[in-house]
């Protein structure tokens, strides 16, 4: 007895002048909610468990006399490993010990009774021997602490409860259960640390709840009953515990995630294919459940099909106001540096896009690096085959290293030295390309059937050398450089087109523009920040 | 021990701000004076200990505070479990600096954080960390943290340590400003005109404080000016920085408590005050 009472008092003071000062000191642990306590004599306390820290901040709460008459059930099979550490625990929680997942005590053995479980052997209370010592103690109007995660779980998460404390609740319905979030020691003290930080720690204590429904006898239940109401009890307190860490909620410095660049998937084609139709209906269709760009003669987003209006770009309305001269050039000379001017415009948009509006695809009617590259056959047709376009892409795009300024590319094609001395290149290549291949006779019906005003190179003949440096392109991307490049039959409807696309699409390895799928929704951060806990 | 006419004054000051504070405490008040009157009461608890009971302890209760606002701040900041060593290495650096403060080695002092903290701590954090990620901002918020509330702050403690009263002033001065630019804010002016009076309305608060306490700072009478009005444009940019980081932090002004941005907070008009004042008593005025 009076080794007891020397056992108390050393526990009284370890506590008083050593654990609580430090604790404050290092961890800062600003409580909320303890008026809770006041006046209990008796409880089940039950918190979220993160760390090794939540032990010695869950005693910060308690008042000094209830500290001998609480006890916290904890891993034996981990604290056994050191000796020191070992007695420690045992001399400043007086835990009841117990062995996840087994133990040598078995259902029958007593812990409170029997010796303590020596340091360093495996041997030690199985979870049915712990749980009856549990009871043991409230029966003898001792208080428990349980953390009904069973372990530390993941940093800042909250796992399923376990049913234990539930059975204790409803066995004892006369002790009041507390809910306790714990904040913070998941930061400076995490599972795999071995080395505590200095942080604040918060703990938020919740209001007493009493299992016990009206005019019901807890003691008349079938065990098919109580094991019912076990289970809603645990639920119940998973609850409580986790619209305490909601409470708790508050923002807090985050890193902007890094988000892989939104995939770029360009619709190639002569003039009247239908390319921007195509565009557009691609853009509304993998809106769903995500957000895409349509760069065309506008930029447009659109979220679950519908269109968005945002804050206009600047570079785009230079670019429209470029695109609206480049209509009424009256030859291939005049038509060709505007033209220049407005595709890297459309490069430096979508750029933008990619870099400020989160979107997850962006379509582009028209591509700049496979516009230039294509284009190229129109002005320098007897230089132009595949060795020169693989060579002309790899430059543009700056993919290829050995594609140097010295290369003979540059010398063949002096706009795209031009380029490279004014910086200009390289480009963003597309990650999918689809062509939108139709006769230029059918090509050139259809412009005549807008009435509009036709584009210097709107001719038969010009549209047929285009047509074949798209088609090179197309190839080159294909052997030379590795990405998806499909040809789409543009004589047909315009529904079988756009299936067609969709289905090429969906069986390209990129998930990001494969079949929409709404679970997948990543909501773009405004400003980079998010909320947490 | 005879007291002089200063100590008592000081002891007085910390007696007064001590049952104020317990006043408050008992009754509640206003969220201005619960806001300034605990870190006035602080920095006069280091003076008070410094003047009447040792230097040392002073200088180090002041590394206490330093220390509690730089935990405030990495709870605050999303640093990742491989910085673990370089903040330890942050925490470690305050005993030294205070060290160096304690035995006057202002040399040392001043290179401590920017030479020896940024060759440390990406160090420990290069040393601790598999994935690189993040590491430079990483590397950018503890340096930042520590600048900010051991380097800045900790020069009021070298001014306490040549003259307690000189410190004493800049806090008063401090605290002058701050009150009256929530006074301001209060009566929600445009920000423009909120801004102005912020900076010209303390300057006659700051140069009668200068001149009632010139017997015992030892300013001359232009040096006293000239420091009375430089004083609210530090405290204006302190505020205005320590805000800004303060919004990205996600410190919500109305939700302060400690560990949830209440001390730096409460630090914010030190962290351009304490620095510049020093170093224009130092290099300006010679009196060091």
């Amino acid at each position: 007895m009076a080794a007891r009472s020397t056992s108390t008092s050393l526990q009284l003071l370890l506590h008083f002048l050593v654990l609580r000062p430090l604790t404050r000191l290092v961890f800062g642990a600003g409580i909320e909610g303890r008026a809770h306590l006041r006046g209990l004599t008796q409880f089940i306390l039950v918190a979220n468990h993160n760390s090794h820290l939540d032990l010695p901040l869950i005693f910060q709460l308690l008042p000094l006399r209830q500290i001998p008459r609480t006890h916290p059930m904890a891993a034996h099979e981990y604290f056994s490993r050191s000796r020191l550490l070992f007695r420690s625990v045992e001399l400043l929680f007086g835990p009841v010990w117990v062995v996840r997942g087994g133990g040598g005590g078995g259902a029958g053995a007593d812990p409170v009774a029997a010796p303590a479980p020596e340091p360093g052997s495996k041997a030690g209370p199985s979870p049915e021997a712990a749980m009856a010592a549990m009871r043991k103690h409230l029966r003898a109007g001792r208080s428990v602490v349980i953390f009904p995660e069973g372990t530390r779980g993941r940093p800042g998460e909250i796992a399923a409860f376990r049913r234990g404390v539930g059975r204790l609740a409803v066995e004892f319905p006369q002790v009041p259960v507390i809910p306790v979030f714990i904040a913070g020691t998941e930061r400076a003290l995490p599972r795999a640390a071995g080395v505590p930080i200095p942080l604040w720690t918060r703990i938020v204590v919740g209001p007493p709840l009493r299992y016990v429904a009206a005019g019901e006898q807890p003691g008349v239940r079938s065990a098919e009953e109580a094991e019912a109401a076990a289970r809603r009890v645990t639920a119940e307190l998973e609850r409580q515990v986790r619209s305490l860490a909601e409470r708790e909620t508050a923002r807090r410095h985050r890193r902007r995630e890094r988000r892989p660049p939104a995939p770029l998937v360009a619709v190639l084609g002569i003039d009247g294919s239908g390319k921007s139709t195509l565009a557009r209906a691609l853009a509304e269709r993998l809106s769903t459940g995500r957000r895409t760009a349509l760069v065309s003669d506008e930029v447009v987003f659109f979220e679950e099909g519908e269109s968005l209006r945002l804050q206009p770009l600047l570079a785009e309305q230079v670019r429209r106001r470029l695109n609206r001269r480049v209509k009424t050039a009256r030859s291939l000379e005049s038509y060709k540096i505007p033209k220049l001017a407005e595709l890297l415009l459309r490069d430096r948009v979508a750029g933008q896009l990619l870099r400020w509006r989160a979107a997850d695809v962006i379509v582009l009617d028209g591509c700049p690096v496979l516009n230039l590259a294509a284009w190229a056959r129109l002005y320098r047709e007897a230089e132009y085959d595949d060795d020169a376009c693989t060579a002309l892409l790899r430059a543009i795009t700056g993919r290829d290293t050995d594609v140097g300024r010295r290369h003979p590319i540059f010398r063949r094609f002096p706009e795209l030295s031009a380029l490279a001395r004014l910086r200009l290149i390289p480009l963003r290549a597309p990650d999918a390309v689809m062509f939108l291949d139709v006769e230029p006779a059918i090509a050139m019906a259809r412009i005549l059937a807008r009435g509009e005003t036709q584009q210097v190179h709107e001719t038969e003949d010009k549209l047929a050398r285009l047509r074949e440096g798209y088609l090179t392109v197309c190839r080159v991307l294909e052997s030379a450089l590795g990405l998806p490049a499909r040809i789409l039959d543009g004589a047909r409807s315009r529904e079988a087109i756009v299936a067609e696309a969709l289905e090429q699409l969906g069986s390209w390895h990129d998930p990001r523009v494969g079949a929409p799928d709404p679970s997948q929704r990543t909501p773009p951060p405004p400003d980079g920040r998010s909320t947490h806990a | 021990m005879a007291m002089s006419a200063s100590q008592m004054t000081l002891a007085g000051a910390f007696l007064a701000l001590t049952v104020a504070l317990g006043l408050c405490r008992i009754r509640g008040v206003s969220r201005a004076v619960a806001v300034y009157l605990p870190y006035l009461w602080t920095f006069f608890l280091v003076f008070t200990l410094i003047e009447l009971v040792s230097v040392t302890l002073g200088i180090w209760t002041l590394a206490a505070l330093c220390f509690l606002a730089l935990r405030e701040y990495f709870t605050l900041t999303d640093l990742r479990y491989q910085d673990r060593w370089g903040v330890l290495a942050a925490y470690a650096a305050i005993p030294f600096m205070f060290y160096f403060v304690q035995i006057d080695w202002y040399g040392m002092f001043i290179i401590s954080v920017p030479v020896y903290v940024l060759l440390v701590v990406p160090f420990l954090i290069a040393l601790g960390g598999k994935d690189p990620r993040g590491a430079v901002l990483s590397v950018g918020i503890i340096v930042l943290g520590l600048m900010l509330l051991v380097y800045c702050v900790g020069h009021v403690a070298y001014l306490a340590r040549y003259s307690t009263w000189m410190a004493a002033y800049v806090v008063l001065a401090v605290a002058a400003c701050d009150l009256l630019a929530y006074l301001f804010r209060a009566r929600d002016r445009s920000p423009l005109r909120s801004i102005l009076l912020q900076l010209l309305a303390p300057a006659p608060v700051t140069t009668g404080l200068a001149l009632l306490l010139r017997p015992w700072t030892g300013i001359p009478v232009n040096h006293s000016v000239a420091l009375a009005l430089m004083i609210p444009l530090l405290v204006a940019m302190g505020c205005h920085t320590i805000n800004y980081l303060e919004a990205d932090l996600g410190i919500e002004r109305d939700r302060l408590h400690p560990g949830r941005g209440q001390i730096l907070n409460e630090l914010k008009s030190f962290v351009y005050v304490a620095p510049v004042t020093f170093h224009y008593l130092r290099y300006v005025l010679d009196v060091f």
